[in-house]
């Protein structure tokens, strides 16, 4: 299978982050790179602009810019030359797929599908065969997965957002170590400590944030959450949030709930859990006893 | 009038180009486009500062976690006092360390050894990348993009479990070296001094050095000859070497900085002057034995800069070690510095990869108010005039048509994706 | 027995228990004087609540699901905060007027014999129905931008503390008027006190 990877305005996050793929290099042995903006290549970026055939999947990361110029050709008259030939097109990290981070940079900037949760429309004629792979970065599995899928001619269920269930129809929440303290209500954290839930003070979006940062773990090994960072919400439309470091609140009651769950359903579940009081979740897990 | 040509140059970290000018077959000139920004400086502004530990990151994939530690210095010296743990200050340094071991490799193996028409298998670059970025995420969750280092310390604890984990990875980082970039002793290749000897070794780095040699480029690429480094204090020592002449104390006082029409990369300066930042200026600051006696041969071309770069690497496996020796588990890892100061300044330096990064951060009504970020490349790429040219260009001035111009551009490792305005 | 008549017995037990429990407090009120005062046995009503503390605590949170239910329906409304305080204050009133008792057991077995409701009713379990719909109302109203974005137990007891320590006074009889008499002053000073600014 052929890829052709095109950056937008990007921080080149999403092209090392593929590099961290544990079994790359088993991997990309059913893979071609007609350009890849760090690896060996088939074409020059120059060739690129030119033209060049034999696109099986486009890869766009980066946020898009009106005119954007990236040497002699607009960017947009790329996509749209390789959208064409291609059979799928890969919307790779938040930039690429909801503006992200740089599209807060200057008035219209997007996502090539969307702008923050808004659909823009403007390349409605190839939304069937793109794919949504946000995250700041991407996770290397969710990207390198979703290519040997569709290279195998896998069907791929997709939410509304166009993005792969098998990898984002988990929240970050699932898997991550510190469930138990959100599920018995300790909201004490502090950071440098293993124990504590980020949820309730310290702004943690894991709870409503679709990725599977702590079922397939970053780098083979951990995660943010695992560590005691709070979720950014960084595959969602509208990362990133203001004031990122603190919880939301009205009157004490976290602002945004779990992900479908309703408000006085949470408060009921949580009045009970908060009230045992669980002796374990006051305790240093790594106490001696 | 005189002949130009204009280069795209690519897989850098995003791209750049490059006008050359031509007298005959000679490089008059050459000037450096950074053709877009992603405005980061500007993103922050209103901002609470914390959440500058989020944006900065991706400023750059490949350094960004240098970002996030640079904002954390600028953060916490916006307070009177933060109670940082040896602890803590430890791991911040073991993290930033393995950033520029896994960019050293990267650069090494897909960009300098493609341009020398060596064999470059891309694993070289990715296992020992790959080793470096699961240490990080041992000590801070992930790696690209985490946001780990926080006023007052470390958002996670280590455990015994965790540094196992990580001694194991860096003894296999250790071996990957030895296999594969040069067959030495580290103890003793710290302080080797003749290139003889260096050349003398199995690996790609002597291959690469005695490719360069057999061509003749070794005098290639000679710049200004003027080397600057901000960030002291960890592995590295802040000053200014004009050639060998070591000047210690620096201002940042008498850096200025400056916008360019049609460049999204400002231009900047230390007391009027470019200066060269990164691996070659400071092994010429911190006086390294072999790199000393590259330039003593060979001044600053190209050959003394690829040497010095992946000699850190050596010295970068050492200090980790040292930190991991010396690491204190039972110190704490956060220490509450209390509520963020309404109105202060701060200023982080770091050493990257490509050399000095300095973050400024100002804070009014408790909202980011300004952010400036200087990157190494805007000291090594900047673009200057004729008479006065910034690094990168006057190392490209003078080449002759089968000179490796794009070699001797991409010694400085260039990164575009650090404009930052 | 069928389940319809054993929950009607139920009820019948919860609602006699109340009267005097609010009456004579905990300690003073036996199995046996519930048993006499709804016409049953003592052995029976043990049939149906295994201690006198569970009984209790089955009675707060009946009480809680009563007061909740009639909240739950002023939030559901789309009207202004002020505008619910108005009638949240009116339901309390109301209840302390018509079921005394509810608001006396509340008062003085509830908060006066806090051992009663360790076991069972730990933290807010038992009054959680009336609590959520409380915080529901909070929230609301801080997301309108109509209340001031505070610390919920600040907000919290400054709202039932007054109603509570109204509802006291006329027990005690010592205010002048009739209760309902101070509904829109109280409700006006509760705003103040919680509006935005």
């Amino acid at each position: 299978m052929r890829l052709l990877w095109l950056s937008a305005l990007s921080c080149n996050g999403n092209v090392h982050s593929l590099l961290n793929y544990p079994q790359y290099e088993q991997w990309q042995k059913g893979f071609e790179w007609l350009y890849h903006p760090l690896l060996p290549s088939l074409h020059t970026f120059e060739e690129v602009e030119d033209g060049v055939k034999g696109c099986d999947v486009l890869i766009v990361d980066g946020t898009l810019e009106q005119n954007l110029l990236k040497h002699r050709r607009p960017f947009s008259e790329l996509l749209e030359r390789y959208a064409t030939e291609a059979k799928h097109i890969l919307t790779v990290g938040t930039c690429a797929t909801f503006g992200g981070i740089f599209a807060k940079g200057e008035a219209g900037r997007t996502g090539v599908h969307f702008c923050g949760e808004a659909r823009r429309g403007e390349y409605e004629w190839f939304w069937q065969k793109s794919i949504s792979l946000p995250g700041c970065p991407v996770q290397p599995e969710a990207l390198a997965g979703t290519l040997s899928l569709l290279a195998a001619g896998e069907p791929i269920p997709l939410d509304e957002l166009r993005r792969p269930k098998y990898y984002y129809a988990y929240t970050v929440h699932d898997g991550c170590t510190r469930n138990e303290y959100f599920e018995y209500k300790i909201d004490e954290h502090r950071f440098g400590t293993l124990e504590g839930c980020m949820f309730y003070e310290h702004g943690c979006q894991g709870t409503y944030t679709h990725g599977s940062c702590n079922k397939i773990l970053w780098n083979g090994l951990n995660s943010k959450t695992r560590n005691g960072q709070p979720c950014m919400g960084c595959t969602e439309p509208d990362f990133p949030k203001e004031g990122l470091w603190s919880t939301p609140k009205h009157m004490g009651i976290p602002v945004r709930m779990p992900l479908g769950v309703p408000r006085r359903a949470y408060l009921t579940l949580a009045g009970i859990a908060k009230a045992f009081r669980i002796e374990r979740f006051y305790k240093p897990l790594m106490e001696e006893e | 009038m005189a002949r130009t040509r204009l280069e795209l140059i690519e897989k850098i970290e995003g791209e750049a180009e490059v006008l050359y000018e031509y007298e005959g077959e000679r490089i008059s000139f050459a000037q450096i486009r950074f053709l877009n920004s992603r405005h980061i400086e500007k993103i922050l502004q209103g901002r609470e500062p914390l959440d500058a530990l989020v944006i900065n990151p991706r400023v750059c994939g490949i350094c960004g976690h240098a970002h996030l530690i640079a904002t954390v210095r600028a953060l916490e010296d916006c307070f009177e006092r933060v109670p940082l743990s040896q602890k803590a200050e430890a791991v911040r340094e073991m993290t930033l360390s393995l950033e520029l071991i896994q960019n050293h490799f990267k650069w090494f193996y897909l960009t300098v050894l493609p341009l020398l028409g060596l064999e470059a298998p891309i694993q070289r670059a990715l296992e020992p990348s790959r080793l470096a970025g699961e240490m990080i995420a041992l000590m801070a969750g992930q790696y690209p993009h985490n946001s780990y280092a926080i006023p007052g310390g470390i958002t996670g604890e280590i455990t015994p479990v965790d540094l196992l984990e990580f001694r194991a990875r860096l003894e296999r980082l250790k071996l990957l070296f030895r296999q594969s970039l040069i067959d030495v002793d580290l103890e003793a290749f710290v302080r080797c001094e003749r290139i003889e000897e260096m050349l003398s070794k199995e690996g790609d780095l002597p291959r690469a050095m005695r490719h360069i040699l057999k061509r003749g480029w070794e005098r290639v690429g000679q710049s200004l000859d003027h080397f600057i480094v901000f960030g002291g204090g960890g592995l590295f020592t802040e000053g200014k070497s004009i050639g060998t002449r070591l000047q210690e104390s620096i201002n940042l006082r008498y850096l200025k900085e400056e916008a360019l029409e049609g460049n999204a990369a400002k231009r900047v300066s230390y007391r009027g002057r470019y200066y060269e930042t990164g691996p070659l200026a400071r092994a010429m600051v911190l006086k390294t034995p072999l790199i000393r006696e590259a330039h003593r041969r060979y001044k600053d071309s190209l050959f003394s800069r690829i040497l010095a770069r992946i000699c850190e690497v050596p010295r970068l496996l050492r200090y980790l070690e040292t930190l991991c020796d010396g690491l204190d588990l039972s110190e704490a890892s956060y220490t509450d510095p209390g509520p963020f100061p309404a109105s202060a300044q701060g200023t982080g330096i770091v050493e990257a990869a490509r050399g000095s990064l300095i973050h400024r951060v100002t804070i009014e009504e408790g909202r980011i108010s300004r952010y400036q970020i200087v990157t190494p490349t805007q000291w090594n790429l900047g673009n200057g005039t004729r008479e006065n040219p910034c690094p990168a260009q006057k190392a490209l001035m003078g080449l002759q048509r089968n000179d490796p111009a794009e070699l001797v551009f991409k010694a400085f490792d260039v990164c575009s994706v650090c404009t930052t305005k | 027995m069928k389940q319809s008549n054993k929950t009607e017995r139920r009820l019948q037990i919860i609602s006699g228990a109340l009267k005097l429990f609010a009456q004579r407090g905990f300690y003073s009120t036996t199995i046996p004087d519930i048993a006499g005062s709804i016409g049953m046995s003592a052995g029976n009503i043990y049939n149906y609540f295994p201690s006198k503390e569970i009984l209790a605590q089955e009675i707060l949170k009946t009480i809680s699901a009563h007061l909740g239910q009639q909240i739950r329906r002023i939030n559901d409304q789309d009207i202004s905060s002020r505008e619910k305080i108005k009638q949240i204050v009116k339901i309390y009133f109301d209840t302390a007027e018509k079921e005394p008792e509810m608001i006396d057991f509340f008062l003085r077995v509830y908060l006066s014999n806090r051992e009663v409701f360790g076991q069972g009713c730990e933290g807010m379990i038992c009054v959680n129905d009336f609590v959520t719909e409380i915080m529901i109302f909070f929230d609301d109203g801080v997301a309108r931008g109509e209340l001031k974005n505070q610390d919920f137990f600040s907000a919290f007891g400054l709202f039932m503390g007054y109603l509570g320590g109204m509802v006291f006074l006329a027990g005690e009889k010592i205010l002048p008027q009739s209760l309902d008499a101070y509904t829109d002053d109280i409700a006006t000073n509760i705003y103040n006190a919680l509006k935005a600014q």
